[in-house]
Formats: structure tokens, sequence, C-alpha cells
């Protein structure tokens, strides 16, 4: 019964874009994994990756592509993975307060016995939820590909490429709520969070090249969600850490601006 | 008894040349039909989202049922139920998901009690929101709004779009609620939509509440504008002096002029002569604001530049 709590109608509401985005990771996912012996056979990948050198690095090409996962990293989680997610996680926050606002239904909803804090955190735990369930869904279409291909990849070590996947877009979900709950204007929040995000890309590729930057690369959170390697190296509990910090500082700025606002008529 | 709206001198300044409310000191006392009266713009929408909490006072406190609106809110939620003037439900949902939705998220809501409503109002509950019309939309507001048998109930507008048949059915249901004790707060800027309906009316215009009146009060002073059609020429002087006729002017056989109160002493004078036709056409409440509250040539100003 979807319609129980403003939980539950979020799922509801959110079942749909949280299914396609969901098979789109997966599938390009399973894809890669499925089609990667033929892809090494055909192309000598190390070699292109030599090549290319810093070039390559600008758009997340680091590592060692002769696996599985070090392919899926330079391939999926540098670039494409964390830019869908983050769509998600942060367009679907952004509508939480500012759509309910523009739409007019926030008015109906709040008259009923529920507190705007519990409102925003009822709907901040359904995206979490969508969250999870896009990266179980790469996970299994991941593993499968492996499967099919006879090709290693290490079931724990994706997980945690997947977590911090997952940190990195309530990180950046987080910043879209804020700001959505704070001013109400929807488009701004997800422009603000769009652009940070490529902000911090950018900041954090180009400090792989250019040494001068490296001491702001910790300015980017793309910094904490792939710098430690976690396809290789498992979850570093310090970059989770991080992500979930700025998660949960924003989510607080969210429910505070939020309670205090003159919510638009 | 408590009373089950109260505010002190709430106000929400929104600048110099924006609509706010200032300076409301209203009392609705429990288990009346109360229509809260002003002209688009007035500030009765605000008034009713500072009850609801929506928005934040710049200065002064309200109570609503004897609780803070800020501090007791939720207790408030639970009891009081509120139909927006610009109404907006979620479009996706059919009539019936939306009124499931609604009474899950209040608790308690009594099924035969909410399948009564739907049939009387004659909703029908299986379209989607969204292909509803406004009237249709209306209706499902105020069955969510009747279906927990609220002891206060916020009706932001809400004849608009309705049919006859169902307006009088919402008349009904406020009646009841009155009748069971509770309690029922309409704003509306037409009076003779609630005039037959309520017992008390608050007249608020430019963000000032103007006055408070048993509506039977307001009707006594109500203004009328008449006009005879006689069957011969009539003279001015058989009209003069009549109490509660002013404005008269004579243009050949027809009179016309405005009556405040009983239209008796001129309906008398009149029957000296052939009367061919009158015609009494009630003055809107835009007049009877300009006849009775004083708001003087800036507002007489305005209502004339506004009909140029």
């Amino acid at each position: 019964m979807l319609l129980r709590n403003v939980f539950t109608k979020t799922v509801r509401d959110l079942r749909w874009p949280t299914f396609w985005i969901s098979l789109g990771m997966a599938g390009m996912t399973g894809y890669f994994a499925v089609l990667f012996p033929t892809y090494s056979k055909i192309f000598n990948i190390s070699d292109m990756l030599k090549k290319m050198g810093d070039a390559g690095k600008l758009f997340g090409v680091t590592g060692d592509a002769t696996t599985l996962a070090g392919f899926l990293h330079i391939e999926l989680f540098s670039m494409i993975l964390p830019a869908l997610m983050v769509v998600l996680v942060a367009g679907m926050a952004s509508g939480f307060t500012a759509g309910e606002e523009s739409r007019g239904t926030i008015d109906i909803l709040l008259s009923y016995p529920i507190s705007r804090r519990r409102m925003v955190l009822e709907k901040v735990l359904a995206v979490t939820l969508a969250a999870f369930a896009a990266a179980i869904a790469v996970w299994v279409f991941g593993l499968l590909g492996a499967a099919a291909s006879a090709t290693a990849l290490p079931a724990d070590n994706l997980a945690a490429a997947l977590l911090m996947l997952v940190l990195l877009g309530l990180a950046f979900g987080a910043v879209a709520l804020a700001i959505a709950a704070a001013t109400g204007n929807r488009a701004a929040s997800i422009g603000a969070a769009v652009g940070l995000l490529v902000v911090m890309y950018l900041v954090d590729a180009v400090s792989n090249i250019v040494d001068g930057l490296r001491t702001v690369q910790p300015l980017s959170l793309f910094h904490y969600y792939m710098g430690g390697d976690p396809l290789r190296n498992g979850v570093s509990l310090a970059d989770a850490g991080v992500l979930s910090a700025v998660a949960i500082v924003f989510l607080a700025v969210a429910l505070i601006a939020f309670e205090r606002r003159d919510l638009a008529a | 008894m408590t009373a089950a709206i109260e505010t002190k001198e709430l106000t929400k300044w929104y600048g110099h040349h924006a609509r706010g409310i200032i300076d409301v000191d209203l009392v609705v006392e429990a288990g009346q039909i109360f229509g809260f009266l002003g002209p688009n713009g007035a500030g009765k929408s605000t008034t009713i989202r500072l009850l609801l909490d929506l928005i934040r006072p710049t200065s002064g406190s309200a109570r609503v049922l004897g609780l803070d609106v800020r501090r007791d809110r939720l207790e408030i939620d639970r009891r009081t139920s509120y139909v927006p003037g610009e109404l907006s439900l979620y479009s996706d949902l059919t009539g019936r998901q939306l009124l499931t939705y609604l009474g899950n998220l209040q608790g308690k809501v009594d099924a035969d009690y909410r399948e009564k409503l739907i049939e009387r109002l004659e909703l029908d509950p299986a379209k989607k929101i969204k292909s509803m019309s406004r009237g249709n939309k209306q209706k499902v507001g105020l069955v969510a709004a009747f279906m927990i048998r609220p002891d206060l109930l916020i009706l932001d507008e809400p004849t608009a779009g309705l049919d006859p048949f169902v307006q009088l059915e919402f008349e009904h249901l406020c009646e009841e609620v009155r009748t069971d004790g509770r309690t029922v707060f309409i704003s509306s800027h037409q009076l003779p939509e609630v005039e037959h309906l309520c017992d008390r009316v608050g007249i608020i215009r430019e963000g000032r509440l103007l006055a408070v009146e048993a509506i039977s009060t307001l009707k006594e002073r109500a203004l009328r504008k008449l006009e005879i059609d006689f069957g011969g020429p009539v003279k001015a002087e058989a009209f003069a002096n009549l109490p509660g006729v002013r404005d008269l002017s004579i243009n050949g056989q027809v009179l016309s002029c405005t009556v405040m109160g009983s239209v008796d002493a001129l309906v008398k004078a009149a029957s000296r002569f052939e009367v061919v036709n009158l015609r009494s056409m009630e003055t809107s409440l835009e007049e009877i604001f300009l006849a009775y509250y004083g708001t003087g040539d800036d507002a007489a100003k305005e209502a004339g530049h506004a009909a140029a």
C-alpha cells in the first residue's frame, strides 16, 4: 500500500525514474562486463591509455585497464555513473520541497499532522532507498556480466565502489535539497548541484595533471569518491566519512532553512 | 468556551507595496459559520496561511482551538482541515487514491462517512485528478476536509467552480458541522455567496480587519440601488426626506436612488403613483465597505481607477 505515508508515497513517485536510471546504469555495467574479454583482445587497452597520457586523465582515465575492475573504473565509475547517480538523487531531492511548493501541494500536505522536518526526512529516506536500489542493480548486473564472460570481478570491491557512488550521490543530493529548501527554487537547486558536480569533477581531474592544483584537490568531493580506488582497495572509511558528513551537514542545513521559512503560496 | 480562532495584533508585513495584514484582532467563536470577507488581495489568504503556520507573522500571535499555531502545530492539524483557495492536488492520483492518502496522513477516517460525502457531492472518485474540472477538484478537497470531522474547517473560497446543486449540498454540510457544535471558517470575496450561510462575518480590506458583524446587522445596513419606472411623470418633492433614501434622482418617468435598510418608506411613497416596474440591485460588498467603513477617498479613487 504505497499511499500509507509520505515515505511510501515518495517511493511510489520515484519508482519509475529510479527504475529507468537504474536499468541504464546496470545495463551499461553488464554490457561492459560481458564484452570486456573481447575488447581487451581487439584493442590493447593499456597501450591506448598510455598514448592518451595526461589527456586521458581529464576523462578519468587513471589506473590499470587490464582487469575488469580497472576497466569499469575508467569507463563507468569515473564519469558516467556518478553523473547519472547525481542526476537521480539531486533531481529527486530538489523536488521534495521546491516541487511541492511550486505545484502548490505543500499547503494541503502540511495541513495534515506532519511536521515540516518529518516531511523532508521521509522523502530523504525514500531517495536514499532509490540510490541503493540503483547501486544494487549495478552490482547484480556487473557480477552477472562478469560471470557470463568468465572474467574475475571482486564482488566486495564492486560493492565498495558502489557504496562510494551512493554516498557521492547523497552528498550532492543534500546540497540540492538545501538550496531547494532555502529558496523554494527547483531550477536553481538542480542547476547549482549539477554545476558543482562539473566544477568538482574538473578540479579533481585537472589536479591529477597539474601539480600546483594538488592543494585544492581535497575541496572536490570526487577526491573522496574514487581517490582511494575502492574497486581495488575496498572502502576507505575516511573517504566514506567525509562524503557522509557532507550529506548530513547539508541535510541539517535543509531542515533548518525549511523550518524557518515562509512557504510560497 | 475556547474560541475557535483568536488572533492578537496579527501582522504580516511584506513591505510598502505588497499585500500583507496589519494588526488583525479576530475572534471566531466555536460553533458558528464565520464568513471572512474582502476583495481579492485584501489579506484573506495571508491570514489563513498564518493560521496554518505556512507563513510566520512579523508580529502578533494567533491561537486555533486554544492552541498556539506554532508550538501546538500537530495537535491543531489533527483537529482542523483546510481547503486552499488555489487548490492543487497530486494530479497523478485518482480522487479515491488521493482521499486514501490524505486519510492515512490524518490517521483514522470513517470510511462510511467518506463514501456518503462522495455520494452527496456527486464526485466521481475513479477519475484522475489531472482530468478533473476545477469544480470536481474542489469536491475532492471538500470531501477530504469534511471526512475527518474536524473541530474547525478552514475553507478558502470553497465555492468557486461549484455548480448550484453542489453548492447547496456544501451549505447543508456546513450547517451539519455547526449543529455538531463545530466551526466553519469560510473566506469569500462575494457576500451573496455566503450571506445566507454565515452567522457572522469579518470584513478585511487592504490588510486591516474593518469590522466583525452578525450577518443580520450587516444586512440591515446593506445598501440597495433601486430604480422605479412610473406610468407618468412624478414630482421629486413626493420623495423628499424619506428615511434611508439617498442619492435620489428623477429622470422623466424613472426614479433612481440608494436605500439603506428598509425600503418601506420609499415603496409607500411610490404607491401614490402608477408603478410600471421596480428594479432592486443589491450593492456589492465593495460598496458596503465604501459606505460604512470609512475607507475614505483613497479607496473610492482606487475603486474608480479599477473600474476605469
